[in-house]
């Protein structure tokens, strides 16, 4: 259970790339991205789950990601995400930009 | 960026599914959620409660994909174009008056197109069509484009020398009798040197190309056949391949069928093996077509030629520094001399479109001035002048897309109507041209580009400070509106001038093309033409004879007056000429044509006799050469003394038999084009000439009052009876034989004239419009007028004063812009200058009248004003 308080706020733009790694591993339906950002992160980076939806739409009128209709293996019918080539391409931009930032916030953290 | 856009428009498309679509997902994940909660041990409803919570805001999720999906501005546009819509339907007079007009004028321009389209911009239907290029090397006088062509000694030293081309080809149009294929029938017939198939990058439809000893003319002699030539004499059957027909008498093996859509040279009926003339005292020069090796440029083509030109061996008399190399588009002899004249007619069109489009922006700004009141009050309610003026130009751009759309039919009608009308030669590479997707792209886009160039001004006048600053009356923006729609008025006025002058000098230069004295009379004459195969009729002797059965037989038909044979027959494009010699002088100057006729030739034609006896019967083979010379050969040659007994002969150095007798003087006569000036002539009976060249092609003239298809009947079957063998060529009145000269100019000048009439009619249309509404404007001053007891012969002066001087600032403008600009019709002109001042005066004349009609009926509706009621209004 997660109250809007306890939310760490991410930096803009980075749920587009959580959403982008996850789906690296496997084409998943919202449900299941939400799910594995959790686990991942032991529950530290909790979104509100209806906020992945705008981002995921939008990242599939980018062309990151392709969105398609199957069944559950409950056979339950679910959109399913996967990423595609530029889904790729961008996903590798943004971790590097992430990496720079990362680093550079960590130098300002602990100067030398 | 492009992808997101497009992915962008088709989810607006299908936004209603994608909503939908999102919904369940939601409902999906928050059913999912709740289901773990009650994992977790709560009961249902908090289970559901709290995955209601956990996944957020629904509406505000929902809101902002919805955003993804939508394209504020093409949501605004369809909008704006459904108020356009609406609110043209409201006037629906004016909305057809303006979408006909724009019709008209956007067809006629799309029709133009699409024939400019196919038969001067489309790349040629070969392979690769940009690197082939036509060889020329002749004399540097020649016009930049007279004919491209080569001698066939200099095309082998090309083929052998030039590495800039993967190969070089050379090819000939002939006419030849094609018999053994159904009725004998004259065709192009085209001899190809052996690369000219590989050049072009074709393959036949049907069977296969020449094989290695075909093409150098060894081997049995084969041809290949035209599509439209196997259809209509060997129906189309492919067992056609293999059978046997005749070519001026020799038999041919068919080998192939080329496809449909190859036709080059465009006439081409048969393709057949051509010889290499290399004999150094031939002067025949060909065509030469060539492909660029991939990545040479046509300037390294052009300097490697010019270095293999360099080493030619020249024509006797010919010198080096005269002649020159060039390079020329292969489209270029496709198109010839047609590219002038499609230009020309575009152009024309494109001052219709523009007096449409002029008539229509005059429209909207009468039409924007009685909305006044409606854009000042959204105005007043805090609609942006940018919102308005938006709105006011996309319905300006629906109501010219509309006249776009009515336009096409129009112009699919107009292509239509063009290539059947149109003479033979005046509109090239027919079969490339036909209404798609370019055509359609460049009359909505012509649409587009007007709608929203003409809608502009109004849209800015309409909107503009004076109407959007009070409800009432904006006095200032009325007086620049009317400037402004005067201006489109004169500017109408001025193109329908230019244009109608155009027509004029195309007319009055047509009349002077019929009024040329031919120095004949082609009515009532009825003319066939022939061509003796040599492998028939191998000497003279034998041509001689089917000569005189022929003129018998013609004789012996009923409503023969007097038949006549000449051997190349005045303005049939050609004719035999050469040198001649003067007893007792030096060489004349200049070249005579040399007709051989039969002793009626001049009474069937009706050719003048100024001077002493025709031919008769008695001038035969064995009887002293005589000849008759026309009048300016006497003229030159003994002016003011007597021509008759005089001796001449054809041969540079005579004998004694080669001397002529000059027996009598007859009237010149246009020979090869009604244009160029009447040729000197030195007659011979046909019986005293030697030559198989002077007797194999030979036209017989009757004269005769019969109805012309029962006499063509009689000449047909007259010449069937004589050899069945031979095809009737150019079997018609000669009236219409000569006529075929002027078809292009009268189709030029039938469609300039359609044009301007166009104009004339949009432009009078525009100032009755303008001068009508004027009146609605004014009619509280005319009431006023009229209440101080103005007479209403004042009131109707008063306006068509206005009418006269607005199509006088026209005219004289217009006036200045022909003059300007009928040049470019120089070269379609006969006898008549560009800026030739009757035609113009006339046209000016005649648009000030229609202008003036255009004023009376406004001018009449004003002097009906009551004043009472005028005044009471304002």
């Amino acid at each position: 259970m997660t109250l809007p308080s306890a939310r760490r706020d991410l930096l803009p733009g980075t749920l587009d790339m959580l959403v982008l790694k996850s789906l690296t591993v496997s084409p998943m339906h919202g449900y299941g991205i939400a799910q594995h950002l959790q686990r991942l992160s032991q529950d530290v980076l909790q979104v509100e789950e209806g906020s992945l939806y705008p981002s995921l739409h939008r990242m599939c009128q980018r062309g990151w990601i392709a969105a398609e209709w199957r069944r559950t293996p409950n056979n339950q019918r679910a959109r399913y995400y996967t990423i595609t080539s530029a889904g790729r391409k961008q996903l590798g931009t943004q971790e590097t930009g992430f990496a720079d930032l990362m680093a550079a916030i960590a130098r300002v953290m602990k100067p030398a | 960026m492009i992808g997101t856009l497009w992915r962008r428009l088709r989810d607006r498309l299908r936004r209603d599914q994608l909503t939908d679509e999102l919904g369940e997902e939601l409902r999906f994940h928050e059913t999912l959620l709740a289901r773990d909660r009650r994992a977790e041990g709560m009961d249902p409803e908090e289970a559901a409660w709290a995955a209601r919570r956990q996944l957020g805001n629904r509406t505000a999720i929902t809101e902002e994909t919805r955003s993804l999906w939508s394209l504020r501005w093409l949501d605004d546009a369809a909008q704006d174009v459904r108020l356009a819509a609406r609110s043209l339907r409201h006037t629906p007079v004016f909305t057809a008056v303006a979408v006909l007009t724009l019709a008209l004028g956007v067809g006629a321009n799309s029709a133009m197109f699409s024939v400019i389209r196919g038969a001067l911009l489309r790349p040629l239907p070969f392979r690769d069509p940009g690197s082939l290029l036509l060889l020329s090397y002749q004399q540097r006088s020649m016009a930049p484009w007279g004919f491209p062509a080569m001698l066939d000694r200099h095309f082998d030293e090309v083929r052998r020398g030039a590495r800039s081309f993967e190969a070089i080809a050379t090819f000939a149009t002939r006419l030849a009798t094609l018999t053994r294929a159904g009725d004998p029938a004259r065709l192009d017939v085209v001899g190809v040197s052996p690369e000219f198939f590989s050049v072009l990058g074709v393959r036949p439809g049907l069977g296969r190309l020449f094989d290695s000893t075909e093409v150098q003319g060894a081997g049995a002699p084969v041809a290949i056949l035209s599509d439209a030539l196997w259809r209509l004499r060997f129906g189309a059957d492919s067992a056609v391949l293999g059978h046997t027909a005749t070519l001026d008498g020799t038999p041919f093996t068919i080998v192939g069928v080329m496809p449909a859509r190859f036709a080059f040279p465009p006439d081409a009926q048969l393709w057949v093996p051509a010889d290499m003339r290399l004999n150094p005292n031939l002067i025949m020069m060909r065509p030469v077509m060539g492909r660029l090796r991939s990545g040479v440029t046509e300037a390294q083509a052009l300097a490697e030629f010019e270095a293999v030109s360099r080493r030619f061996e020249l024509v006797p008399d010919e010198h080096r520094e005269n002649m020159t190399a060039r390079l020329y588009p292969l489209d270029s002899f496709l198109v010839g001399t047609a590219r002038r004249s499609l230009l020309m007619l575009a152009g024309a069109v494109a001052f219709v479109l523009l007096i449409a489009c002029a008539n229509v922006a005059n429209l909207l700004l009468m039409r924007g001035a009685a909305r006044r009141q409606d854009v000042a009050i959204r105005a007043a309610l805090g609609a942006g002048r940018g919102r308005l003026v938006r709105q006011l130009l996309t319905e300006s751009t629906v109501l010219f897309l509309a006249g776009a759309a009515v336009g096409v039919p129009l112009a699919f009608a107009g292509m239509r109507g063009l290539l059947a009308l149109a003479p033979a030669g005046t509109i090239p590479r027919t079969q490339d041209i036909r209404m798609d997707a370019g055509v359609l792209f460049f009359t909505f886009g012509v649409a587009l580009i007007t709608g929203l160039t003409f809608g502009l001004a109004p849209a800015l006048a309409v909107t503009g400070q004076g109407s959007t600053a009070s409800p009432g009356h904006g006095a200032r923006t009325t007086v620049s509106r009317s400037r402004l729609r005067a201006g489109l008025v004169v500017a109408e006025v001025a193109l329908a001038l230019m244009l109608l002058t155009g027509a004029g000098l195309m007319l009055r230069s047509f009349q002077r093309l019929r009024a040329i004295d031919l120095g004949f009379h082609p009515e009532h004459v009825m003319s066939v033409t022939v061509d003796l195969p040599n492998t028939k009729y191998r000497d003279a002797a034998a041509m001689q004879d089917f000569h005189d059965r022929t003129l018998a037989a013609l004789g012996r038909v009923p409503a023969t007056a007097a038949a006549g044979a000449v051997n190349w027959r005045p303005l049939g494009e050609a004719q035999i000429e050469g040198t001649f010699t003067v007893e007792g002088q030096a060489p004349p100057e200049f070249w005579v044509s040399k007709p051989a006729v039969s002793p009626d030739y001049f009474r069937a034609m009706g050719i003048g006799l100024l001077r002493g006896r025709p031919f008769s019967e008695q001038d035969d083979a064995r009887a002293p050469g005589v000849a008759i010379v026309s009048r300016s050969v006497a003229q030159r040659l003994w002016p003011g003394a007597d021509p008759l007994g005089r001796r001449i002969s054809m041969e540079d150095h005579p004998q004694a038999s080669d001397w002529l007798t000059v027996i009598g003087v007859v009237e010149d006569v246009r020979q090869e084009r009604l244009t160029q000036g009447p040729v000197s002539a030195i007659y011979q009976p046909y019986r005293q000439v030697g030559g198989t060249y002077s007797l194999s092609h030979m036209s017989f003239v009757a004269r005769t009052d019969a109805a012309p298809r029962a006499y063509a009947t009689a000449m047909r079957a007259a010449l069937r009876d004589i050899d069945p063998d031979l095809p009737a060529q150019a079997l018609a009145p000669l009236e219409e034989l000569v006529a075929v000269q002027r078809l292009a100019p009268l189709f030029q000048a039938r469609l300039l004239a359609a044009f301007s009439l166009l104009a004339l009619v949009l432009a009078a249309v525009g100032i009755y419009g303008l001068l009508a509404y004027t009146v609605v404007e004014r009619t509280h001053e005319i009431g006023i007028r009229m209440a101080l007891g103005a007479a209403t012969g004042r009131v109707v002066r008063l306006i068509l004063a206005r009418t006269l001087l607005l199509a006088a600032i026209g005219v004289v403008l217009g006036a200045g812009g022909a003059l300007a600009v009928t040049r470019v019709l120089s070269t379609f002109l006969f006898d008549t200058s560009p800026t030739d001042p009757v035609t113009l005066c006339t046209v000016s004349a005649l648009l000030l009248l229609v202008a003036l009609v255009a004023g009376l009926v406004p001018a009449r509706r004003a002097t009906r004003v009551d004043p009472v009621l005028a005044l009471r209004e304002g």
